[in-house]
């Protein structure tokens, strides 16, 4: 289990994150929603120690959390709004440069590893493409497939469809849906609904850096009333 | 016939042995730019001002003057400060310099590249600081800067007939030499606008090489 307890950030005087806790299971897929702004994408930062936390305890599977050392021991993978593709690299090279200089995977282990998840992700007749050739949904299952090379424990998504169409939104969130099932920790930042709409998740809304209402989406569609932030926020 | 090929074959060991000062001037220079450049771009990007504006004022200088003066300032000068260096090592120094200040506005171009993006993507993969600038940053800059680095190559490789001034019988020099006692100006340089041309053809060439390398999946 991922939980975060009382988690601050603070850009001078101003509170970004204001303590804010919750909890995610293996399997599970958390979302953090809300409007831009609110602070979402800076907890999935301050997770993978891109932000400094100036307060607050990040535990998982009952122990505390080092941020400083998650990469290195491939706790937790992050997917950029933007991508952050490494636009130097082939589609194939951008899977396997991490597998070959922080894991020390052979040229051989890492290749077969990327094969098989660009195969999986529909990207195999793109491998020796270079990342800025992809359309938006195909650099979206790129960014998927480079961090889950990693085999992380924890996946953290920024805005994952906010490049994408409805359809192609669909398509991911089945791909979210696969990867909670295969027993990762999903987190994701996002203010779309149509993914939301599609995901069985537990929804936290954000306003100013804290959460105000929590749920599970089974509850929200199912007793609106019980959660009226999240319901107003969803009808827009 | 207006050409006499006669006398250029006669003259090509002369010129071959100017065209090896001419390199070597050209490529040693390059490296004492790439390397003061380097630091004056990293200089000029910082923010500390007792080393921002310092870097300003030099390379102000070094880009407002013509080269021809800075070379034949530091053959007058170096001696007064008590260095003694022959004319060729004075060019060199004097060639880099000026170098330097147009590879640091390169170095920039380069630095302001570097998308922190890719950088986080890095971090967030695992990769240690020297690992993302050896796999990440690098290669990045090196596409931005490869060209202008080239030119920069090819211009010194030009320029280096400024040494000629302060005696250093580089290429342009030993034309110079030969046309004085042949009297055949127009066959002398046309030889050594050739060999001039064969240089820096062969430096386009391997420096196209390099950037189709480098941008291949660009």
């Amino acid at each position: 289990m991922l939980s975060l307890k009382n988690i601050t950030k603070k850009f001078g005087d101003k509170r970004i994150i204001d303590n804010v806790s919750f909890e995610v299971q293996p399997g599970e897929v958390a979302v953090l929603l809300g409007a831009s702004g609110v602070g979402k994408s800076t907890i999935l930062r301050l997770l993978n120690n891109l932000e400094t936390l100036n307060q607050g305890i990040v535990t998982f599977e009952g122990k505390k959390l080092d941020l400083e050392s998650m990469h290195t021991n491939q706790t937790i993978g992050m997917i950029f709004q933007q991508f952050n593709l490494f636009e130097h690299l082939s589609v194939r090279e951008n899977v396997t440069i991490a597998m070959r200089t922080v894991l020390g995977k052979s040229a051989k282990a890492a290749d077969k590893i990327a094969n098989d998840l660009l195969k999986r992700y529909d990207l195999t007749d793109k491998v020796d493409s270079s990342p800025s050739a992809l359309s938006g949904g195909q650099k979206q299952r790129l960014s998927l497939a480079r961090a889950l090379a990693m085999r992380p424990k924890i996946l953290c998504m920024d805005e994952p469809t906010s490049a994408l169409d409805p359809v192609l939104t669909g398509y991911v969130a089945q791909e979210i849906t696969d990867l909670a099932k295969d027993g990762l920790v999903v987190l994701i930042a996002t203010h779309d609904i149509k993914l939301l709409e599609q995901l069985a998740c537990t929804v936290h809304l954000m306003d100013k850096g804290k959460i105000v209402e929590s749920g599970t989406m089974h509850s929200i569609t199912s007793s609106p009333n019980k959660h009226p932030k999240i319901s107003a926020f969803i009808k827009g | 016939m207006i050409i006499d090929f006669q006398l250029i074959y006669h003259a090509l060991p002369q010129l071959m042995r100017g065209a090896q000062i001419t390199i070597l001037i050209g490529l040693i220079s390059c490296i004492i730019g790439l390397a003061l450049g380097t630091m004056f771009g990293l200089a000029l990007e910082s923010t500390t001002r007792t080393l921002k504006y310092p870097v300003y004022l030099i390379t102000t200088v070094l880009r407002g003057t013509p080269m021809v003066i800075q070379i034949v300032f530091m053959y007058a000068f170096l001696p007064i400060v008590g260095i003694n260096l022959p004319p060729l090592w004075t060019a060199i120094i004097a060639v880099g310099m000026n170098s330097a200040a147009y590879i640091s506005s390169i170095v920039r171009s380069g630095i302001k590249s570097i998308s922190s993006g890719q950088v986080e993507a890095a971090k967030v993969l695992g990769f240690s600081r020297l690992q993302t600038l050896w796999y990440i940053i690098l290669p990045r800059i090196m596409r931005v800067m490869l060209p202008p680095l080239g030119n920069e190559l090819i211009v010194l490789v030009k320029d280096s007939s400024l040494a000629s001034f302060i005696g250093v019988t580089e290429l342009f020099k030993q034309g110079s030499i030969i046309t004085s006692t042949t009297y055949d100006a127009l066959s002398v340089y046309a030889a050594v606008g050739a060999v001039y041309l064969l240089i820096t053809g062969t430096l386009t060439m391997g420096l196209t090489a390099l950037e189709v390398r480098l941008n291949r999946h660009a």
